[in-house]
């Protein structure tokens, strides 16, 4: 979401650079991306103006109906409009998006820096568990976490965060033992700068670019995540609409009506989709050397 | 060489260790009082204390955590609370489907990926390339069991070509049930395998030693299998273990979507009815799962690579 | 002005380059990395090519064996190798050359040796690539092989990988490896450059032996003017692309004609002999997209007249198997 917003804020020379190389003609593809990207963020903010009928709305008289001029997605087994709710589910999935990726940024660096900067015993039992949480897939992360908790709009969102909080740990641990190496940090520390001035005026701005553009990229994972959960039933609770759990609702119901599960799948691929290729053009223009 | 297995073997021993330790935080330490949790808020004092004895809980933290640590290393993993089933029962009749959706899944994966990105990189920027980049850009972004779904309503709903639910019986009709699933996590499979396969490729492929090879005269399909794509394949197993557990997870939603049996949908129920005993098994089951492929990674890695097969 | 002309040997040479140019990239961003390259290896020579690095004198080796990068081609010119044109050879048919006629050694031993093969199977695949010989003939072969470039217990140390040998034996292996299939030409691109010096002085006497005992021909390429002064007869050297003089080593360590050599011979640290002041010449080598549009060498040359700034001068021959790119040494000749 940065991308979208940088415009506003590039006023200084740097970043207006990096968008620059971002959109640059030789990736077309990319300015597709972000303008899918800003219709979907659009969207989740204005779904309440927008979206034709009220998503938990029942209409008994209206059950599993197709397409059709009122109801442009059809209606599911409850009558309820499929449109009304996808559009209510970008915003579930844009604020899931957001939190957990930027809730994981915020506890992983700190944990990764702490690791990082201090070394020894804190160090090797933080760099263990990282290690050990980075060998299980975020989705199996997720669903064993889940399986202790109750679902629910903080569960998920603290699910989502525990799954991504390692990835950004290791990179802000690796960040901070790369920068401690630095001669500059060194001559900080001897001139009797405190270790909290050292970290926040010399560690973390070093880390910025690499986090930021984790966090992008995971963005896209948090959405695919949290749509995951939900078709498993642990994430958002029905009736409120996400995009998992409308394709859960739906595939009960296939003989009704198909039409939820593919509007949802679209509207997931098409977002995550999105996402990725301005994640890639940003971590590319950011750092081109970066695997 | 038995050195190196004896010695990654022990090392895996404090992660299971470790493993276990988390899940038993997370289960025992995290909700607060599983009783409450199983049995809902109305349940009576007598009911909460009957619940507490049978799992336990009223013995001291420690002696809970050896006592779970005894159980889960001894496969004993008590009584579904709702089937009223041995744990370790619902486990091995349901654990080879969800096996042999991974392998057969895997292996696809395989046999579509690691080609894709072999001809993605030897054509690299012409159309193979470009279009292995569009399969796996649709590949990262489309969900799992979307795919699943899609699959389902077009192949097994509306032509009929394929089974709507089960996990079918004797070995054919096994396979005949497993196969719209296996290609719905494959798919997912192969871009990624195909990406890794491509990156790494084209790294090795512009290394020294693959221009001594054709210094000598070796022609380019050896020059690309021989030279090239053995040396690529290392870090793609990694890639390969990685996912391989991602399949494991990924057949959770899938087995929820068509129906199948298997370990994801015992835990998915489980947690539906707060089947604690069973929770706890299916949870260990996958942790488990994701300690052995790591450790088979690192073997696969020892056995492969000489330069690590010599070091340790 | 052909290279045959300007070489000592009589006869046809075995390697005969002429007006080689080779450019990277397409259309209008097109580099020109080497033009106008001429130079001759007789049968049995040993010919050094030498000059800075971005000299061309890589690329001028790669393109023997059409081994440069897909950007690169070959815009003109003709590499005749016992007579055949290796610039119009279809290209399916240079894996048949390589390695049989043209054998060809590199300047990173660390990573010119596939890590996941022993060395024994690299020197074998070489042998099998080009001959169909028994398994057991072929194993005879590479244990002798191992053996000629100086590696002890030949039947032990072919069941090793690269990453158990040092540089210096690894460069062993990569030549023995080269005169698998006895080729009639060795190029040898910077063999010894990433090697300590005593190692460098062992590998050298061992291609110098190798030479006596095989009659291969070698083409050395190298910075290192010394390197190049023990080990072959004649020298080519490159600036900036282009070749600025050939001749007889002993001829050309006399008495260079061009400026460029000159400055190249007096920043040789000298053992012998009158201990000078170490001499460096001022500047650096032009980028391959930025030459001038004169000499090449005119912006760093002490003698340069009007002339060289505005013209090329052309490789002309001077004296019985000499020549130099320049315009002074031409007319201080004439």
């Amino acid at each position: 979401m940065t991308t979208v917003d940088e415009p506003l804020l590039a006023s200084d020379e740097p970043s207006f650079g990096v968008l620059r190389r971002m959109f640059s003609l030789e990736r077309p593809g990319t300015i597709v991306a972000a303008l899918v990207v800003l219709a979907f963020v659009v969207v989740a903010v204005l779904a309440p103006t927008i979206a034709p009928y009220d998503p938990l709305k029942q209409s008994y008289l209206k059950i599993n109906t197709y397409p059709s001029a009122d109801h442009w997605l059809g209606t599911d087994q409850f009558g309820r409009d499929v449109l009304s709710r996808l559009l209510f589910g970008a915003r579930n999935s844009l604020i899931f998006g957001l939190l957990a990726p930027g809730i994981a940024a915020i506890v992983g660096t700190v944990l990764g820096v702490c690791a990082g900067y201090f070394g020894g015993v804190v160090d090797r039992i933080v760099s263990r568990i990282i290690d050990l949480l980075l060998s299980f897939p975020e989705l199996l992360l997720a669903i064993m976490i889940s399986a202790a908790l109750d679902g629910g709009f903080w569960n998920v969102l603290l699910v989502l965060s525990i799954a991504f909080v390692p990835g950004f740990a290791r990179v802000a641990r690796a960040t901070t033992l790369a920068v401690r190496q630095e001669p500059y940090i060194e001559a900080s520390i001897s001139v009797g700068l405190r270790t909290r001035t050292v970290i926040l005026r010399h560690v973390v701005p070093n880390m910025a670019s690499p986090v930021v553009v984790l966090a992008t990229l995971w963005v896209a994972s948090a959405i695919r995540l949290e749509a995951s959960l939900s078709f498993l039933g642990l994430g958002t609770r029905p009736p409120a609409p996400s995009w998992g759990n409308i394709i859960r609702d739906a595939l009960g119901n296939v003989f009704g009506s198909p039409w939820p599960i593919i509007g949802a799948g679209l509207a997931i691929t098409i977002v995550v989709l999105s996402i990725n290729v301005l994640g890639d053009a940003l971590r590319d223009a950011l750092d081109p050397d970066m695997p | 060489m038995l050195r190196v297995v004896g010695a990654r073997l022990l090392d895996a021993v404090p992660t299971v260790l470790l493993v276990l330790t988390l899940v038993f935080v997370a289960l025992r330490l995290l909700p607060g009082d599983p009783a409450l949790v199983v049995l809902g808020e109305y349940a009576t004092q007598d009911q909460l204390a009957l619940f507490r004895r049978q799992m336990g809980l009223d013995l001291p933290l420690w002696q809970q955590y050896l006592a779970f640590l005894k159980g889960m290393l001894t496969f004993d993993f008590g009584t579904s609370m709702v089937s009223q089933m041995p744990v370790s029962q619902l486990i091995r009749e349901n654990l080879p489907y969800t096996i042999e959706l991974t392998l057969v899944a895997t292996g696809l994966g395989v046999v579509v990926g690691i080609p894709m990105g072999v001809v993605a990189a030897v054509n690299r920027g012409r159309w193979p390339d470009m279009g292995a980049r569009i399969y796996s850009l649709v590949g990262y972004a489309i969900p799992d069991f979307y795919l699943g779904a899609l699959l389902l309503i077009g192949f097994a709903l509306n032509l009929g070509w394929f089974p709507i639910n089960g996990g079918g019986s004797g070995f054919l009709d096994r396979m005949y049930h497993v196969i719209l699933p296996a290609i719905t996590l494959a798919t997912l499979k192969s871009a990624f395998l195909g990406r890794l396969t491509r990156t790494s490729m084209l790294e090795v492929l512009g290394r020294d030693y693959v221009r001594t090879a054709r210094a000598k005269g070796a022609r380019e399909p050896r020059v690309i299998f021989r030279h090239g794509l053995r040396n690529a394949l290392l870090p793609v197993a990694t890639g390969l273990g990685l996912s391989l557990l991602a399949t494991l997870s990924g057949s959770v939603a899938i087995e929820l979507v068509f129906n199948r049996p298997g370990i994801g949908e015992v835990l998915i129920s489980a947690i539906a009815k707060r089947d604690y005993p069973v929770i706890q098994a299916g949870v260990v089951i996958f942790a488990f799962f994701v300690v052995v492929v790591n450790l088979g990674v690192d073997l696969v890695y020892a056995l492969v690579d000489p330069r690590i097969r010599v070091k340790a | 002005m052909s290279g045959a002309a300007l070489h000592a040997t009589s006869g046809a040479p075995l390697l005969q380059v002429e007006g080689l140019t080779v450019a990277f990239g397409r259309g209008d961003a097109a580099v020109t990395a080497i033009e106008d390259v001429s130079f001759a290896v007789g049968t049995g020579e040993a010919v050094g090519l030498v000059g800075e690095s971005g000299s061309g004198k890589s690329v001028t080796s790669l393109s023997i064996l059409r081994l440069l990068a897909p950007s690169a081609t070959i815009r003109g010119g003709r590499i005749l190798f016992a007579g055949r044109d290796l610039v119009t050879v279809p290209r399916s048919e240079m894996p048949d050359l390589r390695g049989r006629d043209v054998a060809m050694i590199f300047q990173e031993p660390m990573s010119s040796l596939n890590p996941l093969m022993t060395v024994g199977d690299q020197i074998g695949e070489a042998i099998a690539l080009h001959e169909q010989v028994s398994p057991q003939a072929r194993e005879a072969r590479v244990l002798e092989l191992l053996g000629g470039v100086g590696i002890p217990d030949a039947a032990q140390r072919r069941r090793a990988y690269p990453h158990q040998f040092s540089g210096g034996m690894r460069q062993r292996v990569m030549i023995a490896m080269a005169l698998a299939c006895r080729p009639r030409l060795l190029i040898a691109d910077e063999p010894t450059t990433a090697l300590d010096v005593t190692i460098q002085a062992q590998v050298l006497e061992l291609m110098r032996d190798i030479r006596e005992r095989t009659g291969t021909a070698i083409l050395l390429i190298s910075h290192d003017l010394g390197v190049i002064a023990e080990m072959c007869e004649t020298v080519v050297v490159m600036y900036s692309g282009r070749v600025v003089e050939t001749g007889r080593v002993a001829d050309v360590f006399r008495d260079a004609l061009h400026p460029y050599t000159r400055g190249l011979l007096a920043s040789i640290p000298r053992l012998d002999g009158e201990s000078r002041r170490l001499h460096q010449i001022p500047g650096n080598v032009p980028a391959p997209g930025a030459r001038p549009r004169g000499c090449a060498f005119a912006p760093r040359c002490p003698v340069k007249v009007a002339r060289c700034e505005a013209e090329r001068p052309a490789l002309t021959p001077l004296a019985p198997g000499r020549g130099a790119a320049c315009f002074v040494a031409g007319s201080e000749a004439a």
